[in-house]
């Protein structure tokens, strides 16, 4: 039956994720469950505190980074070493929707929660295992870093200029690529699981993720005998020049730039004042701009080096190129009048008041838009919160677990 | 059989697929047309609708066999498996009020228009819902539906400069740097997939569809990692630093056969490598007691350090600085260029890679797999990319209900 539209209302409320997941792309994965009211509970561990994002992070750039991956989630500590740790974890399964897990291959069935034996708890439930490798096959207990992903995939090696040695992305793209791709599967798995009523499990490859975004590339590879290099800011297949960035005045600053059609070269000239050079024949259509590219590109740069880059941004744009100013961390934080207008940074509270800045998810749902209310949960905070009132623990067998180590 | 229909399974509850049964509109380009293949992927009707003549994204290379016709385009034909494709003038009256009827059979739209684009025709959200309250519409764009730049532009190149991950990328002695391939095009639909996927889940619990609206450079500025938090928690913009991540050390090095990729994430990992190098009589002082803490790395003796462990990579290959690291849980691995992607033992046998013969040229073309394994069924590859219209019959006389004359006199007209 249809609801009233009126009030904004979570898409995933009522659904609860049991998190076991660490570092980058695990968290990263909840957060878009937890933005859209899944109640997401952080099993933590005392063994990783150090890790970088990690409840302990002892700097600034961690602690902003757990805020950003964690915000919106309850925390519990359980030490799954001990039986009684393992007892309230199982307990937790059967009153979950979806258990999240980015551990190496080999710890959750050591904990006795590979995903046979937690269906056994909740037969519906579902799974979300995400690795470097997956979970079969000859590489499934090797390690891996965002890193080491993007250099095994191929990233690191086309990224950079031809001239230079590569660079890859200067993050961890991959983590960032897990994280979507983990909660594509849980939402499919959930949307299967309204269909069906059966849970899954779901092994999550963050290779195969990043693999799958080499696209074009694959089939080209397979049929065509080219050696494909990187190609600093031109595209592999090269459909317009310029194309790429262009140094500005002041400090280390940039502009991109792609001109593609005739059209859009005509219009580029003028709004660049019709110099001379422009009215070269050697810039006079896509293919013969493309063969002079590397000359065209040092006549732009002139024309840039005078330029404010905010500035020549505006006067490109509005004469129908797509331009846009290589921004800073403080340009997207404080400069720019569009991201701020948008709301794509949010402040919220962290649990002593203080207030955190985190990414809003980036797409606007009308009518079920999500919310966080709070940062990044202290480690272990809702540990009342979650065995009293969700799974009804009574004080005494509380005091028994304590004593038998289950939160150490 | 159509030529792009191969493989076909029969249909039936044991072949449903998590969007089994979902019809979708895709309208989109460049920047949207791989969150419909995501879509199609996952077992929706994915209804590709090109102009008359055919999508201008066919006409972007290389060319499968380096033959370049309208079907060969590797970018078309990895974008569109799994879809149909219709043609249709969606700016004339005919178009518009047979895309009105196609819309009311669908159950999500994706569009990659400027915004205000399809509204100037009456093919808006706001146009399409009245009749039909469980539409999902999503509008991927450049810099989104509001805000002063919504009418601005953005190739690939500008959605990875405004959204800052540009600026990081590259080599302090290099301009910004973008990331090999379309990936703030792909960023921005993987994002929408998201979301579509969130208001398919809500529509199942309420009935109620809703618009979306999806901006590529805040696509890409949440997927930076480290750019927003590092100015937002300290007050300074992240730089470029090549291969130096984060302040940890993590960093690509030249080796015998090309580079290797090194983590000193844990002392372990730092203790073992300066080990290995001492081993070969090449750690220099570094197993003096002054290297000990690992976080020596991110100080003023990087250079020094950097030229010892460099100039002890290069006495070995790839594999054996992997195979040590990987050994011992280290996350090493080796820098693989594209000519090795396709001899990745561990993709192979996990079944990723698909293969299938193309009707076009014959050749067997290899195609990335499924990005997440489920064990009820959900990714498939069933079919390859379609010609251009080659289900107009199918959906505008089949399923729509045009009679073979109007369908002709359509043709005729220029509008299918």
């Amino acid at each position: 039956m249809p609801v009233s539209s009126d009030v904004p209302q979570l898409a995933l409320k009522g659904i609860r994720v049991l998190d076991f997941t660490w570092i980058h792309a695990g968290p990263s994965a909840t957060r878009i469950l937890a933005d859209q009211g899944a109640q997401v509970i952080k099993v933590e561990s005392n063994q990783a505190l150090s890790v970088v994002g990690g409840p302990a992070s002892n700097t600034a750039r961690g602690l902003g980074q757990r805020h950003n991956w964690n915000a919106g989630k309850s925390s519990i500590s359980l030490n799954m070493k001990t039986d009684a740790g393992k007892e309230l974890a199982r307990r937790l399964v059967s009153v979950s929707d979806v258990v999240a897990e980015n551990f190496s291959g080999r710890v959750m069935p050591s904990w006795g929660m590979d995903f046979e034996s937690i269906a056994k708890i909740r037969p519906d439930i579902i799974m979300l295992s995400m690795s470097g490798f997956g979970r079969t096959g000859p590489w499934k207990d090797r390690v891996s870093y965002g890193q080491t992903l993007q250099a095994w995939s191929g990233f690191t090696d086309l990224t950079g200029f031809p001239e230079f040695k590569p660079s890859g992305p200067a993050s961890a793209y991959s983590d960032a690529v897990g994280g979507m791709t983990g909660a594509q599967a849980v939402l499919l798995a959930l949307i299967q699981r309204a269909q069906t009523g059966r849970g899954q499990w779901i092994d999550v490859s963050q290779m195969e993720a990043m693999s799958s975004l080499l696209g074009p590339l694959v089939l080209e590879l397979s049929s065509n005998n080219t050696d494909v290099q990187r190609t600093g800011n031109r595209e592999h297949y090269g459909r317009g020049s310029p194309h790429g960035v262009y140094q500005c005045q002041g400090d280390d600053r940039w502009l991109a730039i792609t001109v593609f059609a005739d059209a859009e070269w005509e219009a580029f000239s003028c709004a660049v004042g019709s110099p001379e050079w422009a009215k070269d024949d050697r810039f006079s259509t896509v293919a013969s701009r493309l063969k002079h590219a590397d000359e065209l590109d040092k006549l732009v740069g002139s024309w840039t080096a005078d330029q404010i880059a905010e500035d020549a941004m505006h006067l490109l744009q509005q004469a129908g190129i797509s331009a846009g100013v290589v921004q800073t961390g403080k340009d997207m934080a404080e400069d720019d009048p569009h991201l701020r207008e948008r709301g794509i940074f949010q402040p919220v509270p962290d649990a002593g008041g203080v207030m955190r800045t985190i990414e809003r998810a980036p797409y606007k749902l009308t009518l079920t838009p999500g919310e966080v209310t709070k940062g990044a949960p202290e480690f272990g905070a809702d540990q009342d919160f979650v065995l009293r009132e969700i799974l009804g623990v009574s004080d005494e067998e509380l005091a028994e677990m304590a004593i038998a180590g289950a939160f150490d | 059989m159509a030529p792009g229909d191969l493989n076909l399974l029969e249909s039936g509850d044991s072949l449903r697929q998590p969007l089994t049964g979902i019809r979708v509109l895709d309208l989109s380009g460049e920047l949207g047309v791989y969150c419909g293949k995501l879509l199609a992927d996952v077992g929706a009707d994915v209804i590709k609708v090109e102009p008359p003549g055919g999508d201008t994204m066919r006409r972007i290379g290389p060319f499968l066999d380096e033959a370049d016709t309208w079907e060969n385009s590797t970018h078309w034909r990895h974008y569109n498996t799994n879809k149909r494709s219709i043609t249709l003038d969606i700016t004339s009256d005919k178009g518009i009020s047979l895309f009105r009827r196609l819309a009311d059979t669908a159950d999500v739209v994706v569009e990659s228009f400027q915004p205000g684009y399809l509204d100037s025709f009456g093919l808006g959200y706001q146009h399409l819902k009245d009749d039909h309250n469980g539409l999902i519409f999503a509008s991927l764009t450049p810099f989104g539906q509001t805000g002063p730049y919504r009418d601005y532009l953005g190739s690939d190149l500008v959605g990875f400069a405004m959204g800052g991950y540009m600026y990081v990328t590259g080599w302090p002695e290099t301009p910004p740097n973008k990331l090999w391939g379309n990936q703030a095009f792909q960023t921005t639909s993987n994002r929408a997939y998201i979301a579509i996927l969130i208001a398919i889940f809500h529509r199942l619990a309420t009935g109620d569809g809703q618009y979306i609206d999806v901006s590529m450079q805040e696509a890409v500025a949440t997927t930076t990692e480290h750019v927003n938090t590092a100015y937002n928690y300290t007050g300074e913009s992240a730089v470029r630093c090549g291969f130096r991540h984060g302040g940890q050390f993590v960093a690509t090095w030249q080796c015998k056969d090309g580079f290797v990729s090194i983590t000193t994430n844990t002392q372990k990992a730092w203790d073992d490598l300066r080990g290995w190098m001492d081993r070969d009589g090449m750690a220099g002082d570094l197993m003096e007691e002054q290297y000990d803490d690992r976080f020596i790395l991110r100080g003023d003796h990087g250079s020094h350090i950097e030229e010892l462990v460099e100039a002890w990579t290069l006495t070995h290959t790839r594999e054996e600085i992997t195979e040590w690291g990987q050994a011992n849980h280290h996350p090493w691995g080796p820098v693989s260029t594209a000519s090795e992607l396709l001899d990745n033992e561990q993709l192979w046998d996990r079944g990723f890679y698909q293969k299938f013969v193309d009707p076009h040229t014959a050749l067997e073309v290899i195609y990335p797999g499924a990005p997440y394994k489920m064990s009820e069924l959900g990714w498939r590859l069933v079919s390859q990319a379609p010609e251009v219209g080659q289900h107009n019959n199918e959906i505008y006389c089949g399923e729509l209900g045009l009679s073979d004359d109007e369908l002709q006199e359509s043709i005729n007209a220029g509008i299918i």
